[in-house]
């Protein structure tokens, strides 16, 4: 069995949190911390360490999740899924984030990510199939899953 | 006019002047300019400052000045202070350099009223090349440059007009598309809320009846989402790309079901149909791909549960065709007719138009919707 993961959510929504973190302990991960606004996120970024982050694009104090994922790819503290209703607001880059969960997801589809990025996070690259509604960045997509 | 070939003397149309009509007489060209109504007039550029030597009586008509007025004078005395000074130039460059030249140039009568000239100037030589004489022509051209200048004002209004309408309606496609993005965002946001409610009830309940109502709410609910999910994905957002929703549902509940006995069967054209029917679409195939699940399949001795779901998805014609089927039990113990399920897939197909039969496909049952639809763009269709 590979290791669980450590998860910081990132998440303005308190009830969509809440879910969040139930289904990520169901599925027998932690979450180490959870911050609803950008400097939040700072500052926990810091204090925990977290092998994943759960980054929703608008948080508290506006559109910051782009740069909540920026400030985490600089530290290399940990890797970043963005989970936004958005995806259009994520730029081509993706700010260095594996991917991302297109909100509303289903709680099926939410178990399959985990498992799919358990995987990738342990042992790259993953071996399940990528589930519906998640997508990788152009960067991974060429390592985790290049064309045959 | 040949004027090259005169063979007068280089004062011959001074002396016209001077001398009355004596010299002229019998002249035809000279008669004929004395009497045109268009404006002419010679200048000798061997004389100081090039003056007028003739000038016919249209001249005069258009300038309002009498005869002696004008002779032995350069013909700047027509220029007033809005002349362009530019036309002014191209007349001098012409002139010393011995070549014709046409301009509109603003001129001014004796009376201090103004008038668009539309002048023709041109040097006339001798054998030898020399420039004996300049000749000119006048034509009052007020009326075209007035119309000139009112269809330019016009275009000018008119294109400023087009262009604050079209910034206008630039601002307005901005707000609507952000208000688009803003309302799908929250839509999205609400669907996920609903179906993080429904879960986090569903952990509190112990009644396995009431768990089972709350989960087959919640795989309704995830149907929608996914089709929000999907919907504002594609660039047009006034179409709905039907197999790519159902290979998502399929996946999503099968091992959502976690049931790996139990495999999919796709054979899914690519089909496109408006957003409108997406939701009930997506619904009743939904409700049929959890009946077949729920429904269809015995667990066998060792536990699990081994069989096959099918979706096929064509438009062979106008029709686009649905088949959702199964390899299990069959429904000829189902006394369902009343059950909501049922009930929920009927109206929806009366929504779309569609027609819906159940099959007995022996084994298993096989559910066929055949609902009208919109020609599909050529090059999609697999067949
Ligand atoms: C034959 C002839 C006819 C001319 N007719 C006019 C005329 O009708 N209106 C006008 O403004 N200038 C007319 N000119 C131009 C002026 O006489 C003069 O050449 C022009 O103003 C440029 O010279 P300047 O810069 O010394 O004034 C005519 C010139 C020539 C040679
Ligand atoms: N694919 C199928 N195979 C076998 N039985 C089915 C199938 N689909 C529906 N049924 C039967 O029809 C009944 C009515 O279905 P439905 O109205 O969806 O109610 P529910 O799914 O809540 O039982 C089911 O209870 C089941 O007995
Ligand atoms: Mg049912």
């Amino acid at each position: 069995m590979t290791d669980p993961l450590k998860v910081l959510i990132v998440e303005d929504e308190a009830l969509l949190a809440m879910e969040l973190e139930s289904l990520v302990e169901e599925a027998g991960h932690s979450v180490v911390g959870w911050a609803t606004s950008s400097a939040e996120a700072r500052s926990m970024v810091e204090s925990t360490d977290a092998d994943i982050a759960f980054v929703d694009i608008h948080l508290t104090d506006g559109p910051t999740g782009v740069d909540v994922a920026h400030y985490i790819g600089e530290k290399k503290r940990s890797m970043v899924v963005f989970m936004t209703a958005n995806p259009k607001r994520i730029p081509d880059h993706f700010a260095g984030a594996i991917g991302v969960i297109a909100k509303p997801y289903t709680m099926n589809g939410l178990t399959s990510a985990l498992r799919y990025l358990q995987e990738g996070v342990r042992r790259p690259p993953p071996v399940s199939t990528r589930p519906a509604g998640f997508t990788l960045s152009p960067a991974f997509e060429a390592v985790w899953a290049p064309a045959a | 006019m040949d004027w090259k070939r005169t063979r007068e003397p280089a004062d011959a149309w001074h002396m016209t002047d001077d001398l009355h009509v004596e010299h002229g007489k019998g002249d035809p060209f000279a008669a004929a300019i004395r009497a045109t109504r268009m404006s002419m007039i010679i200048t000798d550029p061997r004389r100081p400052d090039n003056p007028i030597v003739f000038a016919n009586d249209a001249f005069l008509r258009l300038t309002g000045y009498e005869r002696h007025e004008v002779l032995g004078k350069n013909c700047r005395f027509l220029q007033g202070p809005k002349t362009d000074k530019e036309a002014v130039g191209q007349i001098r460059t012409a002139i010393e350099d011995k070549a014709d030249v046409s301009v509109d140039i603003l001129n001014y009568r004796k009376d201090g009223s103004t008038f668009w000239n539309a002048l023709y100037i041109s040097p006339v030589s001798n054998d030898k090349g020399e420039v004996q004489f300049f000749f000119a022509s006048q034509l009052d051209v007020s009326d075209r440059k007035r119309s000139e200048h009112r269809i330019t004002a016009d275009k000018d209004r008119f294109e400023k007009a087009v262009k604050e309408r079209t910034a206008e309606l630039e601002a307005a496609l901005e707000a609507q598309t952000t208000l688009l993005h803003e309302v799908d965002h929250r839509v999205k946001n609400n669907l996920q809320m609903i179906s993080s409610l429904i879960i986090m009830q569903r952990r509190t309940i112990k009644d396995e009846a009431t768990r089972h109502s709350l989960t087959t709410m919640l795989e309704r609910i995830e149907a929608l989402s996914t089709v929000h999910r999907r919907l504002y994905q594609s660039k047009d957002v006034s179409r709905f790309d039907v197999s790519d929703f159902a290979k998502d549902l399929v996946t999503d509940l099968l091992t959502a079901s976690g049931r790996s006995g139990i495999k999919p069967k796709l054979e899914l054209d690519p089909i496109v149909i408006s957003a409108e029917k997406a939701t009930p679409v997506a619904l009743m195939v939904n409700e049929l791909v959890t009946n077949a699940l729920k429904h269809a399949f015995k667990e066998g001795s060792d536990g699990t549960t081994a069989g096959r779901i099918g979706i096929k998805m064509s438009q062979p014609d106008g029709h686009f065709n649905i088949e959702v089927s199964d390899d299990g039990v069959g429904m000829a113990e189902a006394n369902g007719d009343a059950s909501f399920g049922m009930r929920l897939i009927k109206s929806l197909a009366r929504q779309l138009h569609a027609d819906i039969e159940w099959r007995d496909a022996g084994p298993g049952t096989k559910v066929v919707i055949s609902m009208p639809n919109e020609p599909q763009q050529k090059g999609l269709s697999h067949d």
